[in-house]
């Protein structure tokens, strides 16, 4: 008799196990990221239908030193399961000093993430053949936030061209107002917004997305002349007198999500403090309250001007993403699949300050909260298509440069003036690794 | 003295070894392990219960049980095993989590980036070319000189003139001690609210601004007077100033009018303004501690010394300089070494406010961010024995004076 | 002592700087304070001298920015954790200091001299300098030729780490003040126990520490604030990626950087719930602190 018993419970139990599908319930993944206010919620949210249907909890912790503290995370061997790196940059870096785990190695399928992602930003993450970063969301960079209202009352017109817009500026200037918002605070990310105008104009000047890539891959040295005249450029912006609201104080003093503000804001005289703000579609999430509703309406964007009409038009961008750290993980690699799948942007898309794009062809763009997202969105897919699309650059260069001395010496150019420039731009090319 | 035989100093060492060495790993590893593996098994809440419990008892197990094992030895060795028992742990730890990391410091300061090849002195002459270093060189020394003074100065100000009240001394020594309680980043966040800046045309909240912006005719904080907003947008109005941005003076009346003619007035041009407003952080927190420490040693004072100066019709000035300062001479110098130790660690509030940008540099934040900003662990060795080097001078300087007070 | 000099030193000049130097001291952590109690919005309209002018203020006091900041996600959590951290960082290096102290003061062993002035000099090496040799002492132990002196245990992120992280760090003054202490002590007393045959350990716990407890005080209290107010020790060794193990003070640091880009309002209450602790802590123990200290540093 107790024999049979027996041999009945382990039979069940064997039944059990075999069809117990929620083995993994309970199981934890811990994610971090750069991602901090209402991009960390949204990014959270994104799991809550995973939670239920897999039982696995993944919590993530957002921080504005993310580049230093996972440095020193993955020194000291206690790293999470999952990163989201800010650039793709940091997450070549930290292969190549092997402390990722390949995508293939947690199941991922190459050919499908390629076909779903496009090659170009699979590639960004690829060290030596070996696909190491997930793809994210991205973000468009080549727009400039208006007012059109504000346009209108003073019978300004969007500018097409880089001379347009200057010309633009100097009306606005002689009427006794200013013309740009630019701030660039960022605890230990201060200057990355100089870089990005940087960025938008070698899209646009030399030989556009082949100069571009040169410089990425530091085939052209840091101070040459095309570089240079980037800076040359983005100085006359920073600092040609009354461009910027506030004066290279704001630039250097201004957290980059309340450089907006001034826009919204109007002095005595009912002026706002100023009227064009060139920033990445992802700002809006920074906004004030009352702002964020008027996102693609009250204030929405013209494209970053073209400033050579032989070059194609190109688009700036910049994304996330994400590597591995935990291999032979059931839960981790469950949670890396959700995250490159079609449905995973879903609750974050349809958040009221959602201003992140997801990369996934086949994600519902009509899911998005916003107008402006979908349209935003849209330009990214078709640059991508037409190979216009290029990654933020100092996102993909070394981490030293990147991460460190480009964006210390944007600040120093800011409080030093123009004669900087060269200073400047040696002193980054002296850096790189 | 007593022969001990072969087998005895076998046995003696026996013990040495495990009362002084072996046991204290076990309890170490034991702990060490013991966390680890409860880390993931246990709920959290048990696993700070059992963290508190854990962590404060298991040090008396420690002491007690190497005691035991000493027990086991001859008599006459206790003596010399127990000075080593009562002393071994703290100067193991200091020996391990310190020097074996000062000494590795050191070592790496001569190798480069990643640590592997020797450089030499490469290092060490960057250090003094480097354009950001000799800034962040600067700032140090203008933070050494500024905080240790001014913090010896209310230090004793305070110190003195609390000892001279009738009632309330405990009340004014604790509302300037106050600020010790506080952390670093919190001192700093209450400081940055001071100095905050907002660009036109928003309303300045930070009192520094206010203030400024305020000044003149017509110029108002964004005040609603009568219904309309009034605002600091009209050109006779100061403007807002990003103040730890101020590299120098040459944004105010000051730095304008000033023909760099004389010394002095190039000095002050030059002022880095934005060093000397973090400075003052550590002074406003710092100060408190001078002054207790010099309170208690201004007590010390015997009291005819004090009434032969009163009786002579000295007046309180006099008698503070002449009397009490060099009376308390001694503690002031091991106050203002402590500043001068304190000034030179001084990581947080730059590290909090700045993050060293714009020429607010300090060495310590210099050294983390070669470290895991610029991934040079050559360089940021180095800047660590820097800051070592400028010590020195001062710690060998109180022994001898220990020595000098030990043999009187 | 110097009671009857009172009167005539307590001069009016006396009181005045004094209130000079006490208000100048607690202004910025006036306005601060007072700016806690405001809403956001308002934080942003109107500066709070301005508001106070204006009579504003007391119609807007609020409490909001303290129950946002409170009851978001598990504070207490981190409180939690920052207690177990801080305790036990504060007992460790005061046991192993008071022990070395007694042995600095009143034993004899070779070499004290010599190590006495190491231990000094120990109180120099800034932490910052020790981070990264510790993380990988605590990951992958020592290795000297080929021999493991300490294997690797991979602790980090454990409560054991941060204890001895701190305790390393916390040693030198600790020894240096209590050593300095309990050279100040009454020798005599000392030296009669030992010739009436009382064992060292009974010496000291019955003994020295009793008499000493005022400087043991003194240390605790500062060890006990500098290991709560700490930031850097905790975010490396115990790790700010699980969210469980957050202290109170990363856990605010990255509360305030928060929702819509400056969010000051989050960030006063934050750090007014933050010193909420320590300054409870310091005026219960004051008392102590301040003899203690003074019984230390006046000997030298």
């Amino acid at each position: 008799m107790k024999k049979s018993i027996l041999g009945l419970l382990v039979i069940l139990s064997m039944i059990a196990v075999a069809c117990g599908g929620s083995s993994l319930e309970g199981e934890e993944v811990f994610i971090t990221g750069a991602l901090v206010g209402n991009d960390a919620a949204g990014f959270q949210e994104n799991f809550d239908s995973f939670t239920e249907e897999t039982g696995i909890i993944v919590s993530f912790q957002g921080s504005d030193n993310f580049e230093q503290e996972i440095q020193i995370q993955m020194e000291s061997g206690d790293t999470p399961d999952i990163a989201l790196f800010p650039q793709p940059g940091g997450v070549v870096d930290a292969a190549k000093r092997g402390y990722l785990v390949a995508l293939e190695d947690v199941g991922v399928d190459l050919d499908e993430y390629k076909a779903s992602f496009s090659e170009y930003i699979v590639g960004l993450g690829t060290v030596d053949g070996v696909a190491y970063g997930g793809a994210h969301a991205f973000n468009l960079k080549s727009i400039i936030w208006y007012q059109p209202a504000e346009f209108e009352a003073r019978g300004y017109s969007v500018p097409e061209t880089w001379d347009e817009m200057i010309a633009l500026a100097d009306q606005i200037v002689s009427e006794g107002m200013n013309p740009f918002c630019f701030g660039m605070e960022s605890e230990g990310a201060s200057g990355w917004l100089a870089t990005d105008w940087m960025e938008d104009i070698m899209l646009r000047t030399g030989e556009g997305t082949v100069t571009y890539d040169k410089w990425v891959n530091h085939e052209i040295p840091f101070n040459d002349p095309v570089v240079k005249n980037a800076a040359t450029l983005l100085s006359q912006i920073m600092h040609t007198e009354g461009y910027v609201v506030g004066g290279t104080d704001a630039i250097v003093s201004t957290y980059f999500g309340n450089a907006q503000d001034p826009m919204f804001s109007k002095d005595a005289n009912g002026n706002p403090g100023c009227f064009m703000h060139r920033q990445a579609s992802f700002i809006t999430s920074f906004w004030p309250e009352e702002a964020i509703a008027g996102a693609g309406t009250e204030t929405t964007v013209f494209p970053f001007p073209a400033m050579d009409d032989g070059l194609p038009k190109a688009a700036l961008g910049g994304g996330d993403m994400f590597a591995v750290f935990t291999e032979g993980n059931e839960a981790v690699n469950a949670v890396v699949e959700y995250m490159l799948s079609p449905t995973f942007f879903e609750a974050a898309a349809q958040r009221p300050d959602n201003s992140r794009i997801y990369g996934h062809v086949e994600f519902d763009s009509s899911l998005y909260s916003k107008d402006i997202t979908r349209v935003l969105a849209d330009a990214i897919t078709g640059a991508l298509a037409e190979n216009a699309f290029r990654f933020d650059a100092s996102d993909l260069m070394p981490p030293e440069v990147g991460a460190g001395s480009f964006w210390k010496e944007m600040m120093n150019l800011a409080v030093e003036g123009p004669g900087y420039i060269d200073t400047a731009l040696n002193n980054i090319e002296n850096s790189w690794p | 003295m007593k022969k001990y035989s072969q087998q005895e100093k076998l046995f003696n060492f026996g013990i040495s070894f495990l009362a002084l060495g072996a046991f204290p790993l076990v309890w170490f590893l034991s702990q060490a392990i013991l966390f680890r593996e409860l880390t993931d098994l246990i709920s959290r809440n048990m696993l700070v219960v059992i963290g508190l419990l854990v962590g404060s008892s298991f040090v008396f197990l420690l002491f007690s049980g190497m005691e035991r094992l000493i027990k086991l030895a001859p008599r006459e060795r206790r003596d010399s095993l127990e000075a080593r028992m009562f002393a071994g742990p703290s100067l193991f730890m200091i020996g391990l989590f310190l020097f074996y990391p000062a000494i590795r410091t050191i070592y790496l300061s001569f190798k480069d980036r990643y640590g592997t090849s020797f450089v030499g002195l490469e290092n060490y002459v960057w250090s003094f070319n480097d354009t950001e270093m000799l800034v962040t060189l600067r700032n140090q020394i203008i933070w050494l000189v500024f905080v240790v003074f001014f913090t010896l100065f209310f230090g004793l100000i305070v110190g003195w003139l609390t000892d001279r009240l009738n009632k309330g001394e405990a009340f004014f020594k604790s509302i300037v001690f106050m600020p010790m309680a506080i952390s670093a980043v919190g001192a700093s966040a209450i400081f940055k609210f001071i100095y905050e800046y907002r660009p036109p045309p928003l309303t300045q909240i930070g009192i520094l601004n206010g203030i400024r912006v305020s000044a003149g005719e017509n110029c108002y904080n964004n005040r609603v007077i009568d219904g309309s907003l009034k605002d600091y947008a009209d050109s006779s109005c100061n403007r807002a100033i990003g103040w730890l941005q101020q590299r120098d003076l040459s944004n105010f009346q000051i730095g304008q009018n000033l023909e760099s003619a004389s010394w002095l007035d190039n000095v002050l041009v030059n002022l880095p303004l934005n060093t000397v407003l973090l400075l003052v952080i550590m002074i406003w927190a710092y100060t408190g501690f001078a002054a207790v420490v010099f309170s208690a040693g201004i007590k010390s004072i015997p009291t005819d010394i004090m009434e032969a100066g009163q009786i002579d019709g000295a007046s309180e000035l006099k008698i503070f300089v002449s009397i009490v300062v060099p009376y308390i001479k001694s503690t002031i110098i091991v106050v203002g070494t402590y500043m001068v130790i304190t000034v030179l660690k001084a990581f947080d509030i730059v590290y909090v406010t700045t993050r060293g940008d714009l020429e607010t540099n300090l060495l310590a934040v210099k050294m983390l961010d070669e470290f895991s900003k610029y991934r040079n662990i050559g360089r940021s060795s180095t800047v660590a024995v820097l800051i070592f080097i400028c010590v020195i001078p001062i710690i060998i300087g109180n022994t001898y004076r220990e020595k000098e007070n030990s043999s009187i | 002592m110097n009671r009857n000099n009172q009167k005539w030193y307590d001069k009016p000049i006396t009181k005045l700087i004094l209130v000079a130097i006490a208000l100048t001291w607690i202004f910025p952590i006036f306005g601060f304070l007072l700016s806690s109690f405001r809403p956001p919005e308002a934080i942003k309209r109107a500066s709070w001298w301005e508001s106070i002018y204006t009579g504003e203020y007391w119609r807007e006091l609020t409490l909001q920015n303290y129950s946002e900041v409170f009851f978001t996600e598990n504070l207490d959590r981190s409180f939690y954790n920052s207690l177990a951290i801080t305790i036990p960082s504060t007992i460790i290096p005061i046991t192993i200091a008071a022990f070395a102290a007694y042995a600095f003061a009143f034993m004899e062993f070779k070499g004290k001299n010599f190590l006495f002035m190491m231990v000094v000099a120990s109180m120099i090496i800034p932490l910052q300098m020790s981070l990264v040799p510790l993380i990988q002492l605590f990951k992958s132990g020592i290795e000297l030729g080929g021999i493991t002196l300490i294997p690797a245990l991979d602790i980090n992120g454990t409560f054991v780490a941060t204890w001895f992280a701190h305790t390393g760090f916390g040693l030198p003054l600790a020894t240096f003040l209590l050593r300095d202490f309990m050279m100040g002590l009454p020798r005599s007393v000392i030296e009669s126990a030992k010739i009436d045959g009382a064992s060292n350990m009974n010496t000291f716990f019955k003994l020295v520490v009793p008499l000493s407890i005022s400087g043991i005080a003194a240390f605790a209290t500062f060890q006990f604030l500098w290991v709560y107010n700490d930031f850097l020790v905790a975010n490396v060794f115990l790790g700010v990626y699980k969210p469980e193990n957050l202290v109170v003070t990363s856990h605010m640091s990255q509360i305030v950087v928060g929702l819509f880009g400056e969010a000051w309002h989050l960030r006063l209450s934050g750090a007014v719930i933050s010193m909420i602790v320590p300054l409870i802590v310091f005026f219960s123990l004051q008392r102590y602190f301040i003899r203690g200290l003074i019984g230390g540093a006046v000997k030298g």
